[in-house]
Parts: structure tokens; sequence; C-alpha cells
């Protein structure tokens, strides 16, 4: 079952907004999970037509983040990002992206996406968001 | 039905030969003899009055509406392209190659590019002249890791998942430069990695300015000798340099290649473009193609002949004189519109040398008329050549009516 990820503003009343929009679209939704990373929503989604929901989401302005990239929360500082990148270094696991997804409140959420996504997971797990 | 080109053009109509398979015989249509429908011609004339409309109201895109290229309207009645490379010979006749040199080797010299040591060619748009840049430093670096700006333009992220080139995202400043902190420290530990970095001049939303003079300073101070240097410089390509004091951003500063719009502080009906890079790179990888029996140097094969001509009109109307008066211009009325968002109680602002004001996020009702870009709480004023005082003035009156109204 293939992940989506939404990074966003956080409301009241969004998971629903988001299981209308995709209900819309005639999209089920099989897992919903929501927590709240330092003033921003995190709403994790498994669902029966991957393609579909990311581009209805999309549509609707929802930044969504594939299951190919994992999400870690760290501090907003100079060098922050450095200091996990060097952690992929030290294991040897070949990175592909690094994105910067929301910056507030002295935090950083991040999307990183690697060669060995397992892998590179156990590695930052204290940084995981949504898992 | 096939429909071939007949050869030459009288009168600036282009005949077709339509040969009808089924019916077994061949007639000639011409434009004269073939027409549109009354209800597409009205379809085309409510068109044309949305867009007269629209453009009223344009105030948050950096793309200059003051031209007029009617001059060259008739050469739009003939297929021109400037297929391939535009300095190599070609077959095909029909093209505008010697005004395409001409201008690059203008825009060469603006940007200080070495005599007989650059190429380029008249691109699509800025995001073509990104694509060849990083396509090029890919190729001179395959092992290559990009950095860029968390304000880099979204079509960034877009070129480097197609070409597959991995990158790190580095943190901006509030006015929309890179953090040089967070990348030193991202380089140091990936410094074994020839790095490409991506130089903003001229962030999307705040018109924030990479400093290359810092690039060089940490590249140095860290001791890694192979890099590139790639600069977007969609909007202030053709601004900096007219500005007294602005920083270099150039050829001068050790860059290896850039990009620049035509359509945006020049001015086009077409997006348009301009790629320039030091020739030694280019030639280097125009071997490495080699193999597949091909030097076609451009990222796309046919190209669009009609922007040169728009281009080539423009720098010679214009002149560098010119283009000092417009920026210089711009430049007064950004102030204008700093202080007349201020006289309202507005935190409006401006990066140094920016024609782009940054304004807290408009009401919805003067988004629903108005043409303003927003991102997440802010929006922008682009102080383009045919925004005047009075449209200012208009847009302010509108903000106050609309925050008059939700009170």
């Amino acid at each position: 079952m293939k992940q989506i990820t939404i990074v966003t503003e956080s409301r009241r009343g969004l998971t629903a907004d988001i299981a209308g929009l995709l209900a819309e679209e005639g999209i089920n939704i099989e897992t919903l999970d929501a927590e709240e990373v330092e003033g921003a929503d995190v709403v994790t989604l498994t669902v029966d037509r991957y393609n579909r929901a990311l581009a209805a989401l999309r549509d609707g302005g929802y930044p969504a983040v594939t299951e190919d990239a994992m999400l870690v929360r760290i501090e907003d500082e100079p060098g922050a990002l450095a200091k996990v990148a060097v952690r992929f270094k030290e294991a040897d696991i070949p990175v592909r992206s690094i994105r910067i997804i929301r910056r507030r409140n002295g935090f950083g959420i991040v999307a990183i996406s690697t060669e060995r996504t397992e892998a590179a997971k156990e590695l930052v797990r204290d940084l995981l968001i949504a898992e | 039905m096939l429909v071939t080109p007949y050869p030459l053009a009288p009168r600036g109509v282009f005949h077709y030969i339509v040969i009808q398979v089924n019916d077994s015989f061949l007639t000639e249509a011409t434009s004269e003899t073939v027409s549109l429908a009354p209800a597409d011609r009205e379809r085309l004339d409510r068109f044309y009055e949305h867009v007269v409309a629209q453009a009223d109201t344009f105030v948050g895109y950096p793309c200059a509406g003051d031209f007029d290229y009617s001059e060259l309207h008739r050469f739009l009645a003939f297929p021109l392209n400037n297929v391939g490379d535009p300095f190599d010979q070609c077959t095909y006749h029909l093209h505008t190659r010697a005004f395409e040199q001409e201008v690059l080797t203008w825009f060469a010299e603006l940007m200080h590019a070495p005599d007989d040591e650059w190429w380029g060619y008249v691109t699509n748009g800025g995001t073509e002249g990104n694509l060849y840049g990083l396509y090029l430093a890919r190729e001179l670096y395959p092992e290559g890791m990009v950095y860029y700006s968390q304000d880099t333009h979204y079509s960034v992220s877009k070129n480097l998942r197609l070409l597959r080139m991995p990158h790190i995202m580095i943190r901006s400043r509030e006015n929309g430069e890179i953090d040089y902190e967070d990348l030193r420290e991202t380089l140091r530990i990936h410094r074994d990695v020839p790095p490409i970095l991506f130089a903003n001049i001229g962030t999307t939303m705040k018109e924030g300015h990479d400093d290359i003079g810092r690039f060089q300073a940490i590249l140095r101070e860290l001791a890694i000798p192979a890099h590139y240097i790639h600069c977007d410089a969609a909007l202030c390509g053709m601004t900096l340099p007219f500005i007294p004091g602005a920083p270099v951003f150039d050829f001068r500063a050790g860059i290896d290649s850039l990009s620049i719009s035509g359509h945006k502080f020049i001015g086009s009906p077409i997006p348009c473009g301009v790629v320039l890079a030091r020739k030694a790179a280019v030639d280097r990888i125009a071997r490495s193609i080699e193999y597949v029996g091909t030097l076609d140097t451009t990222i796309t094969g046919s190209r669009n002949a009609i922007a040169p001509l728009y281009l080539w009109y423009a720098i010679r109307r214009w002149s560098r004189e010119g283009f000092i008066a417009r920026i210089t211009t711009c430049l007064e009325r950004a102030d204008y519109t700093v202080q007349s968002f201020r006289q309202i109680g507005i935190e409006a602002w401006r990066n140094p040398h920016a024609i782009t004001v940054v304004i807290p996020k408009p009401p919805t009702a003067v988004l629903e008329k108005w043409q303003i870009a927003v991102h997440e709480d802010c929006g922008h004023i682009l102080v383009m050549p045919h925004i005047t005082r009075a449209k200012i003035d208009e847009l302010v009156a509108d903000i106050v009516a609309a925050r008059k109204e939700a009170a």
C-alpha cells in the first residue's frame, strides 16, 4: 500500500476537507493519520488510487510528499541539515534529494529521498515524522 | 488527408497543397479560400477582449507589457526555424541565425563573457536556460551534487528530476537570499563531491540575489577546486547590469553559465530567453556525445526563430542607454510603491536594487481583481516598465477599500 504525506498549516477540519476532496474524485482512503508538528499538520494516508490521489491533492492546493521520501524534523539553524546529511554519507547511502518543506517556530520539516529508503529511515529514526 | 507546404509564399500568404487521398484528386487550398467559421471568429474576438481586460491588472508577474513589435508582424507569415546550433551552417534557409548571433554577442558583452570563449543560444525561456546549464554541469561532473536555496523557482526541482541529479536544498534568509552559513556547512560535509551551485540572481517572490563572491570565498575556504556555478538571472540579468553599484554576478565573478529571460524585463509576446556558457565546457560535452552521431548542442532541435528577431529589435531600439533609463524609472516607481503602501499602514519592502515590492498577502477581494502572485503569507508587486504611478495608486485605493469593507 503506497503512502502519501501532506504537510500544511494546522487548522480545524483539515482531515475532513482532504477526505471530501478525495471522495469527490472517487478515491477511497484506506488509512488516515494526522499529527501536529510545530504548528503544521502532517497527514499521512494510504489510498486505493495512488496517482489519482496525488493529482487531486496537487490540484486542491495540498503539498503532497510521495512515499519515496521520508520526512524528518530538524532545528531551523545553519548546518542542521548538513548534520543529517553526514549520517547518510558515513553510512554510504547516496542521497537523491533533500528538500525543505516548511520552516516555522524554530524547526524545519524536510523531505529526504535516498537510494535505500529503509536503511536511511533507520539512520534518522530519532528525527522521523509520520513513519 | 496529407498536407505538405507549397514552396514560396506570395504576398506573405503561406500556401498548402491539400492532397485528398480518399477522393483521389488534388486541389489547392490557401488561407484566402479556407477561412474560419463566424462562431470561431467571435470566439477569438471574445478572447481578445478578455486579454485586454486582464492586461489592465497585470501587476504581480515579471513581464513587461510596454512593447511594440508591429514592424515584425510580417515575418509571422513564414515558417521560420532556427533549427540546431545557432553558429552552424544549415540547409534550412528560412532562419534568423544572423540576428540570433547578434543578440547573443550583445548579451555576451553585457555579461562580460571572455571574447571567443563563450557559446549560447536563444531559448524558450528561463527554464530551458537553467535546464541547459544544469545539463552542462552534469555532463562535466556526473557525480556532482546540486545545491540551491529554498527560494529557488519550482521549475528547478523539475529540471533536477528530469536530469536525475542528486540535490540538497539550502535554507534561505528572510530576504530570499541563500543562507551562506548553511551552504558552507553542507559543502564541508560533501567536499569530496564536486558541487554544482545553482545561484538565484533574483528569486521569484522577493528578488533576493545570491552573492557569487561569497560562493567563491566558501569554495576557496574549503579548498574545493572542481565546481560549477550556474546563475538563474531570469529577471535581473536585464536589470542589475544597468544599475550603478549593483552586485556582479556574471562571467567576471567566475560563473560557468547563466540564463536570462527575454520576455521579462525586455518584454516579448512569446516567452524567450538566452543561455550563455563557457565554450570550453560546451566543447567538452559536444565531444562526449559524438558517439550518437550528432553534435546537436541545443536542448530542442527546431527552435523559435521569431524570438531572436524580437530580442534583436528590442536591443537595437533601446540600446544600453535606453535600458538604463528604463530600470531607473522602475526603481523610482518601486520606491513610490513601498512608500504608498507604508502610508496606509502596510509593511512593504524591497531588496536593494530590486523592483519587486513584497507586501503581506492582500485581501481576497483584491486578489480577485488584481493579478498578484502570493506565497504563504506574502504577495508581491513587480514594478515592471508598464506599471505607472497611477496604476499603483489604483491598487492601493482598492486595498484601502477592501480593508474598510472587511472592517
